[in-house]
């Protein structure tokens, strides 16, 4: 079975082969879920699918530290994103590689509007700056297009980029 | 050493490594992604060692080095040479890292994936697979009658470095018990150079300045421990180093030197580390060899006067830094000299520059141009000195 990076080829073909026939096929890709309990402290458990992951907050921000926080989660899914997407879009063009490590670096406009000790700015990121670190084999130009291709299509990264409409409610049980 | 013995005052000699030619670059890197087999790399090699030597013999060097050119760095390359020591990606020793966030935040201030560097640890009871550096010092020894110093991981630095929890655990309980071996392993390699003709033996130990100075967690140099957790007891460390360091030169037959440095994997020296040799006197004059080779180009070692009254060893003096671009005066170097001779008997001190030119392959700190002014620029001051004959006393030594 035809591979390259780890992905098999014959499957994303067909994968592809089959949206391209039917474009409503890629409809349940559209869509995504997650729940999330508190269970104590800051403490709270995400059930996404069949997964199950925790969310904590530091020791110094009265956390249990048992778990990452929400705002790192979210730098750790751009992340993810961008690793997923470079390994498609290098794949796509039959680029082998070697080895890809993204680092993301977060900057909060003011903490302190968090807190409710300020109304200045807002507590939501201000800035992140994205790293890919990328051995491959091929050249520096291809490099570059994979690395454009991928912030530009990032599922994760134009929810940030672009306003996400939330639609909320409170339910009392 | 009958050569030895005929050494002129001010022995002008380097601390061990020399920038690595691209050709040799290229061979490394095939030799160690498997492309070509040993035997090529080591043509390549012989050929890199004979124009280091023909560098130094030319600027008028009076103890050679190979200039490192087999090793991808100062010590991992014992990877090669050692069954049970591997050289493993830091991605791959993540999940054993004891402190990930101090791994994370070291790792951003070289801007550098955890793929990008190898540090090699034990992973099975440690056996001699081929000499660590005798059969490269026997190649030396052919090709000149200078002579030769050989520089060795020190134990404690191996015993640091390369023994991380959860990896190492099954063949050595502690680093203790690594330490034991890493002892023998060296001192019978110590006894092998000396058997081809080595003059000088020096061992490198430089996370013991990362021992005393511990310097906040993103500034830290990992290059030589990168998965040790801070030390909470540096006066145990201390200790333990000199207890290692002396196993291994007890009786070695051979003039011993220690050299220390506080990182030299960057010409920024601002993230170097910096402090006086106070908190590591009392630890280089229990150490029972013949030289120590310390720096003091770099303004970050601190003064020559620390060792008033704790100059009872010879001085190999860093009179150069081998990270600037600058190559410093012959009269600089005299100066420097001078402040050393207050404390150190002539026949005492010997001129080297502060560290390796190119102790790491792939990030030399020094061109092989700069390197080799500089190593000229020793020997004129060595010569300047010499002809003062007379002129030198020693004006504050005890």
């Amino acid at each position: 079975m035809p591979e390259l990076n780890g992905l098999d080829l014959g499957a994303m073909q067909a994968l592809v082969q089959t949206i391209q026939a039917d474009p409503n096929a890629a409809q349940p890709f559209n869509e995504w879920t997650a729940r999330v309990r508190w269970h104590s402290g800051f403490k709270a458990q995400a059930l996404v699918r069949n997964h199950t992951f925790l969310i904590d907050e530091p020791a110094d921000l009265v956390g249990k530290d048992e778990a990452p926080n929400a705002a790192e989660y979210l730098l750790g899914a751009y992340g993810a994103c961008l690793t997923t997407g470079f390994i498609l879009n290098a794949t796509k063009r039959g680029v082998r590689l070697r080895n890809l490590e993204v680092t993301l670096d977060g900057r909060i406009d003011n903490i302190l509007t968090f807190l409710g000790l300020s109304d200045q700015g807002h507590p939501g990121y201000r800035e992140i700056a994205a790293t890919a670190y990328v051995d491959a084999e091929t050249d520096d130009e291809t490099l570059g297009e994979i690395w454009r291709e991928t912030v530009a299509s990032s599922p994760v990264g134009n929810s940030l980029t672009r306003s996400v409409t939330i639609r909320e409610k409170l339910v009392r049980v | 050493m009958s050569e030895a013995a005929d050494l002129p005052l001010f022995p002008v000699t380097m601390v061990g490594s020399w920038p690595r030619s691209p050709a040799l670059l290229r061979a490394l890197k095939r030799r160690q992604a498997g492309e070509i087999p040993q035997a090529e790399f080591e043509t390549a090699a012989d050929a890199a060692v004979l124009e280091v030597l023909r560098v130094q013999e030319e600027a008028g060097v009076d103890v050679v080095t190979d200039g490192e050119q087999r090793r991808d760095n100062f010590y991992s390359f014992l990877a090669e040479k050692l069954e049970g020591l591997r050289l493993m990606t830091l991605a791959g020793l993540l999940e054993y890292a004891e402190d990930k966030a101090f791994f994370d935040r070291t790792l951003r201030s070289l801007d550098a994936p955890s793929f990008s560097i190898k540090s090699p640890t034990v992973v099975d009871r440690l056996r001699l697979r081929s000499p660590l550096a005798a059969d490269g010092a026997t190649f030396l020894r052919r090709h000149t009658d200078k002579p030769i110093k050989v520089a060795l991981p020190g134990p404690y630095l191996l015993a640091r470095a390369t023994w991380v929890a959860g990896v190492s655990n099954s063949a050595y309980p502690t680093r203790e018990a690594l330490a034991a071996d890493l002892v023998t392993i060296l001192r019978d390699e110590v006894a092998r150079l000396v058997a081809a003709g080595v003059a000088f033996v020096q061992l490198d130990e430089p996370v013991l300045t990362d021992v005393v100075f511990r310097p906040p967690v993103a500034v830290r140099s990992f290059m030589c421990a990168p998965l040790a957790a801070p030390e909470t007891d540096p006066e145990g460390e201390l200790s333990w180093a000199v207890e290692l360091v002396n196993a291994v030169v007890q009786d070695a037959g051979v003039r011993t030197g220690l050299h220390l440095c506080r990182g030299n994997w960057t010409r920024n020296e601002a993230v170097l580390l910096s402090g006086s040799y106070a908190p590591l006197l009392g630890a280089l004059e229990a150490m029972a060899v013949d030289q120590w080779v310390l720096e003091f180009a770099t303004p970050r070692a601190g003064d020559l006067e620390v060792f008033r009254g704790h100059a009872g060893r010879e001085i190999g003096l860093g009179v150069v830094n081998p990270r600037t671009a600058e190559v410093e005066t012959a009269a600089t170097i005299v100066a420097r000299v001078r402040e050393a001779l207050r404390h150190f008997d002539p026949s005492r001190v010997w001129l080297n520059p502060d560290c390796g030119f190119g102790t790491f392959a792939e990030r030399p700190v020094a061109d092989a141009e700069v390197a080799a002014a500089k190593l000229r620029a020793m020997v004129a001051a060595a010569a300047a000195l010499r002809s003062e004959g007379s002129q030198v006393t020693r004006s504050g030594a005890r």
